[in-house]
């Protein structure tokens, strides 16, 4: 992961673009959107198998409460057709 | 499964909300003391008690059925709670699971004291606590109360039991063994708690059960009037009593009674002590101080929904559940009008 990150950075470096760049500041605004949606659906989503354990006829509503979380993303990605 | 890592609360809750959806309530209570015992077998087919009805239907009838049947039923339920549940939420419904432990042991105890059979003292326990089958079988399999202890030595409960054996050895009498046992369990229950404000308010829920234990225990030894010790049933961990309060108190039911009605719990526990000077009667008290946990329990669940406290409160409506159902069938059984078994019943 973090050998990752440095890579990336030093990518980011010898291509000559900045953070401050705004795509590449929308880009990391999705980005923590996405990772924000995937924490809230940690949760839901075992709460939701642990209902569905129970009632089998949970599913559909297990499946649509899991996804909700992901409207964060898709409104962050808006910011991408702004810049 | 562990102790280790991160708890799951979510998926924990979720699956005991579903499972408490599945309690009986008003409705089915009122049917249920309308019924035969083979009737409330039948009925209790019928819902989550399938499984265990059809295994223990061949070899158990009537009354007997219907106990073996919730025993097990609880004891799975329970089990499985345990089974799902992951690091710092395991050991706090560990903690509280431990008072079946606690029930074994004793009962174990009684039942190699008073010479019963092996299978005698198998049916009366509820596999719900920590001990692994292997524990349960070498308990059973051990012939005196020593062999007992010594099972027990690797467990929270092996000092304990070998100071108190010692005594037991003196007197003859059991209650040092019982009162050991009793003690760790109500220890090790408050000891080491995290942090947090749902274990605060998970804390001060056991508190009040411990305050509501030494207080039935108290007005019972002051009601019997018997030349005991109350001292020696003191439990250590509630906020309501110290050792020196309890002693003094439970020589004069009267004073007893007002200083519990002078206490925070006055208004949950304040028509049921009035009934208790009126009537005279304990086991309204009794009936109250569970209906009170019950209540406090699911007030915790609704303020923490994703923590222990939906669990606990799960626990104790199931075992209210249990109870319920048993003073039901042991009611009709001694032929008991629908009214009186009514009367026996705490529903919330």
């Amino acid at each position: 992961m973090l050998e990752a990150t440095n890579a990336l950075g030093n990518a980011v470096l010898s291509t000559g673009g900045t953070l401050t760049d705004p795509s590449a500041a929308a880009a990391l605004a999705v980005g923590l959107a996405a990772l924000g949606a995937g924490y809230a659906e940690r949760g839901i989503g075992s709460a939701a198998v642990g209902a569905m354990a129970e009632d089998d006829d949970l599913f559909v509503n297990g499946l649509i409460l899991t996804v909700l979380p992901e409207t964060i993303v898709i409104l962050a990605l808006v910011v991408v057709f702004i810049v | 499964m562990s102790a280790a890592g991160s708890s799951n609360p979510e998926f924990v809750v979720a699956r005991v909300r579903a499972r408490r959806g599945q309690l009986y309530g008003d409705e089915e209570y009122r049917k249920l003391v309308r019924m035969t015992p083979a009737e409330i077998a039948r009925f209790m087919e019928e819902s989550s008690y399938e499984t265990e009805i059809n295994a223990l239907g061949s070899r158990h009838g009537g009354v007997d059925l219907i106990e073996y049947a919730l025993n097990a039923n609880l004891a799975k339920q329970f089990e499985g709670i345990l089974d799902w549940s992951e690091g710092a939420l395991y050991d706090l419904i560990a903690r509280y699971l431990r008072k079946f432990d606690a029930w074994n042991v004793k009962t174990v105890i009684r039942g190699v004291y008073t010479g019963a059979s092996q299978e005698e003292i198998e049916s009366d326990l509820i596999r719900a606590g920590e001990f692994d089958d292997r524990r349960i079988r070498r308990l059973l399999e051990a012939d005196s109360i020593d062999a007992v202890v010594e099972t027990l030595e690797d467990t929270i409960y092996g000092d304990p039991l070998r100071e108190a054996y010692a005594e037991y050895e003196e007197s003859d009498v059991l209650v040092p063994l019982e009162n050991a046992v009793d003690r760790v369990f109500y220890e090790r229950l408050l000891e080491n708690l995290p942090g947090g404000e749902p274990i605060r308010q998970y804390e001060a829920f056991l508190k009040a059960e411990v305050d509501f234990r030494n207080a039935t225990n108290a007005l019972r030894l002051a009601r019997s009037g018997a030349e005991i010790d109350p001292a020696e049933y003191f439990i250590e961990g509630g906020e309501l009593f110290t050792r020196d309060t309890l002693a003094r108190l439970a020589r004069n039911v009267d004073e007893l009674v007002e200083y519990i009605a002078e206490s925070g719990y006055a208004d949950q526990l304040g028509p049921a002590l009035r009934e208790l000077e009126e009537a005279n009667s304990l086991i309204a008290f009794e009936h109250a101080t569970d209906a009170a946990l019950l209540a406090y329990g699911d007030r915790l669940g609704t303020v923490h929904p994703v923590s222990v406290t939906p669990v606990i409160s799960y626990i104790l409506a199931k075992e209210r559940e249990v109870e319920n159902i048993r003073a039901i069938a042991r009611g009709k059984e001694a032929g008991l009008s629908a009214d009186d078994i009514e009367s026996e019943l705490v529903i919330t």
